[in-house]
């Protein structure tokens, strides 16, 4: 979680000039924060009362923007750029890198050819630098390219703002999680108990086994014939074995 | 009278001087006897060895003993190093040192680890004592800011973390007179690759260890232990979402996207290369069994046939009557 840490002063300093400010200033400080290197979370900014104002004013496009890159990715922007201001070619980056994210929530195998089709990028080579370079080194995601079977593996990626409703979401997928590993637990208490149960039940029948020869070496030392001893402890050996 | 230290210097304690200092305590308990029912006999069957008691054994020994030693190790810049430890002869009633026996301990020391040298002492018992300062003080010539390694031999099923706690002495100014006063410490534990492995086999100590069962249920009862750790710390973000969204606590975004990054690594492995694997390791693991278990019938059914054969031909002697086979 090293993004947030780094993150952390970025998102304090835009918080405070944000609070500062009003109206179409504010226009200017989104675009100053959406192409910051290093931020990439942008709720804390929507949140602020002063933003929550430009709702229905002139300057809502500054605010869709805002929500497009706490929530939306490249092809959001691309089907509606009406709707959204001209992009510098820092945003346009930071979107993409927010669009790998929003991909990366869904599936954890993201093939070549989809990274492809949402980045607007026509070849591997393109691909490939943009996710080493921009992503990787970043910090946001952690994963295995494979190029032989053309796509990519993430095993970590930084979490993007949650929609009001992905907090629902996200609760049932832990209670899922809860309620998987409470069964495993008790599965293994059963296991536990059952290996403790054989091993006595295998003591026991040893003993008793071993108690038989015994009972039968005694019998011999008395009588002297010795004919049908033998098999029986022959017999008796083969049982002890095979009982595993 | 602990308050936090300043001196700024980072401790590392290795767990070889925890185990040396339990092991010193329980030592001279066991050795002292001590019946359940408190009498002043039984403190007659005490010390003709490394044996301190702290109140000189006069009353009841309900009071457990407490040792004392040295402990040793390296200061490098800031970083203090506490490798070992020894025990020392300390008479608290009467407050003498055994001077020479710590001198020879010194010496014996030096030519083994030649650059260790004593850092501090350690004792047992729940807090740091004003009697104490008397014996970190006699130190104070050999080391001029010993350390005060304190065990707390209570067992305490409740309690997290170890009942260890290092003290440094600080001159501070108390009531106009400048005085030295314990302040605790903070410290953490480094382990060498030895000392890792003898801590992990402790760890999983079972009273009968051999056998296939109890093997087996020992690694699924370490399984179990992890697994419940892990339960619990999920069941505790499971609350702070759960209240988030009642709105009892407020929220905190960043929090969010931590865990949301954290969620999206479930499921861990899922790819059907992983499946064939498993099972296939799996279907090894059964087959190999199940050949060892062909193997070990064959061979007795092979003796049961020697056997057979030994004892019926012994009565059909002639005619090469062969039975069996």
């Amino acid at each position: 979680m090293e993004i947030e840490e780094k993150q952390a002063e970025v998102i304090d300093h835009f918080v405070k000039q944000v609070s500062a400010q009003k109206g179409s200033a504010l226009g200017s400080v989104f675009v100053e924060a959406t192409s910051h290197p290093s931020l990439f979370a942008f709720s804390e900014i929507l949140a602020v009362p002063t933003v929550a104002e430009l709702e229905g004013t002139d300057n809502s496009v500054h605010l869709e923007m805002l929500r497009l890159f706490a929530h939306g990715t490249w092809s959001d922007y691309k089907r509606n750029s009406g709707k959204f201001p001209q992009l510098v070619p820092d945003q346009v980056l930071k979107l993409k890198q927010l669009t790998v994210l929003t991909l990366a929530e869904t599936k954890k195998v993201l093939s070549y050819d989809q990274l492809m089709r949402e980045l607007d990028v026509t070849n591997v080579r393109e691909l490939e630098d943009f996710l080493i370079n921009d992503c990787m080194y970043a910090g946001l995601v952690r994963g295995k390219l494979d190029q032989l079977q053309r796509y990519f593996e993430v095993q970590f990626a930084a979490g993007r703002d949650l929609r009001p409703g992905q907090l629902g979401s996200m609760i049932q997928t832990l209670s899922n999680w809860l309620a998987t590993s409470d069964n495993l637990l008790v599965t293994i208490q059963d296991k536990i108990k059952w290996a403790d149960t054989m091993s006595e039940l295998d003591k026991k029948h040893r003993k008793e086994l071993e108690d038989r020869v015994m009972e039968v070496k005694k019998a011999v030392s008395v009588k002297t014939a010795s004919r049908p001893i033998l098999t029986s402890k022959g017999s008796m050996k083969s049982t002890l074995n095979l009982v595993e | 009278m602990a308050s936090s230290s300043s001196s700024g210097l980072t401790f590392k304690l290795h767990p070889l001087v925890i185990v040396n200092i339990s092991d010193h305590y329980t030592r001279v308990k066991s050795q002292l006897n001590l019946p359940p029912s408190l009498t002043s006999t039984s403190s007659a069957a005490t010390s003709n060895n490394n044996n301190n008691n702290s109140n000189g054994g006069e009353n009841n020994q309900q009071k457990p003993p407490r040792v004392y030693g040295c402990v040793i190790g390296v200061q490098r810049g800031r970083t203090v190093e506490i490798f070992n430890s020894f025990e020392l002869i300390y008479d608290p009633s009467t407050r003498s040192l055994d001077r020479s026996f710590l001198e020879k301990k010194q010496e014996l020391y030096k030519k083994v680890f030649p650059h260790f040298y004593v850092l501090g002492w350690y004792s047992t018992g729940s807090d740091a004592q004003e009697s104490d300062m008397h014996f970190h003080k006699a130190l104070m010539d050999i080391n001029e800011s010993p350390l005060y390694v304190l065990l707390n031999p209570a067992i305490n099923p409740a309690q997290k973390d170890l009942p260890v706690t290092i003290y440094e002495s600080e001159l501070h100014v108390i009531d106009g007179v400048p005085q030295l006063i314990f302040v605790r410490s903070s410290y953490t534990i480094e382990t060498v690759e030895a000392e890792r492995i003898s801590v992990d086999h402790v760890a999983h100590l079972k009273p009968s260890g051999g056998s296939a069962a109890t093997q087996l249920a020992a690694q699924l009862t370490g399984i179990h232990s992890a697994i419940k750790m892990l339960n619990s710390r999920i069941r505790v973000v499971h609350q702070y979402l759960v209240g988030m969204q009642k709105g009892d606590i407020p929220c905190e975004s960043s929090l969010l996207r931590q865990v949301s990054s954290l969620l999206r690594r479930l499921p861990a492995i899922e790819s059907e290369k992983f499946q064939d694997d498993l099972l296939m390791e799996y279907k090894d693991t059964l087959l190999i069994t199940y050949l060892a278990m062909f193997t070990n019938c064959s061979s007795t059914m092979n003796e049961l046939v020697d056997k057979f054969n030994t004892a019926y031909d012994r009565h059909s002697r002639r005619g090469g009557r062969t039975a069996f086979i």
